[in-house]
């Protein structure tokens, strides 16, 4: 039989709140690290969001840049450190709204890093305002509290479609709702820090979470919203595998 | 046979293990941990050691052995 444990990584717990999907992608970064036999030298970047708990939580060096610029930090310290693992921790309201430039930019240089977005359509850590990337038409929150118009605050984008422009190594998007698409998403994860790995380019996850806090619904509930509603706009599944620089 | 323990003063009442139990094996309790969240506790009859609920656990509370 197989042993389920968590990884020797996780030093600590983080703070959380009960049903966020953070905790999972924690875990499934930490695995992914492992099971690769990257853990020693790995250099994280983390947001001024609800990633930053993961500081806490893993036993790997951590920089925390301005909100917004992880990808641009994440490449300056690939190109001081090119045989550290690096890899970015961030929510989509810093990857997609505040930093799209820093993104985007990344991409175009095709810098060899692995980058893991967490989509949960909301800004969590400021309260729950909308983003205009990711929440849907129609959901409610903090900024639009009649729910989302897309008339006067346009409709979602699917950046993955968006930066598949880009001559990019990977781009995926995974879910958390069920144990089936966890797996899915670990082997996205571990394919993106095997690209790393063998200095292919630029990998980019993306992963459909909960933030059962400011969706104001049980956790339960938040899971099946994703498989009844986002995951509709956000397809799961592969978008570009290069295989290797041309 | 593997089966799951808990360690549950990290659990933070998320009710996803419940959710996603194959065997239901996982009950919830309105018993409180020292954080004051509801916790949960294993069947160990029921249980078969899927691993499932280590998985979808966001704060790492079970160890399948």
């Amino acid at each position: 039989m197989p042993v389920y444990r968590k990884p020797e990584s996780i030093i600590n717990t983080a703070g959380y709140c009960g049903g966020c999907g953070h905790g999972v992608i924690q875990r499934l970064i930490a695995e992914c690290i492992e099971e690769l036999g990257l853990q020693d030298h790995v250099i994280a970047c983390v947001d001024i969001a609800c990633a930053f708990w993961s500081q806490d939580a893993l036993n790997f060096e951590f920089i925390a840049g301005p909100h917004g610029r992880c990808a641009s930090v994440a490449t300056g310290i690939k190109k001081v450190r090119p045989d550290a693992t690096v890899y970015v921790h961030a929510g989509d309201g810093c990857s997609y709204v505040i930093g799209l430039d820093e993104t985007a930019y990344a991409a175009v240089r095709d810098v060899p890093i692995t980058m893991i977005v967490v989509n949960n359509g909301i800004f969590g850590m400021t309260g729950g305002q909308m983003n205009l990337a990711t929440t849907l038409v129609g959901d409610k929150t903090l900024s639009s509290k009649a729910g989302r118009n897309a008339e006067t605050m346009g409709k979602p984008v699917d950046m993955l479609k968006a930066l598949s422009a880009f001559d990019v190594e990977f781009l995926a998007r995974g879910a958390l709702y069920d144990p089936k698409h966890i797996d899915q998403t670990k082997n996205f994860i571990k394919k993106g820090f095997e690209n790393q790995r063998d200095v292919k380019g630029f990998s980019l996850i993306e992963v459909l979470s909960p933030c059962p806090t400011n969706w104001k619904l049980s956790p339960v509930d938040a899971m099946a919203k994703i498989k009844n509603e986002n995951e509709k706009v956000f397809p799961v599944g592969v978008y570009v595998d290069r295989g290797g620089a041309k | 046979m593997a089966k799951a323990k808990a360690n549950v003063e990290l659990c933070k009442g998320c009710r996803l293990c419940v959710e996603n139990c194959p065997r239901k094996a996982i009950i919830p309790l309105e018993t409180v941990n020292k954080k004051g969240y509801e916790i949960i506790e294993i069947n160990e009859d029921l249980c078969i050691g899927c691993g499932i609920c280590y998985k979808v656990c966001p704060d790492y509370v079970f160890t399948v052995e």
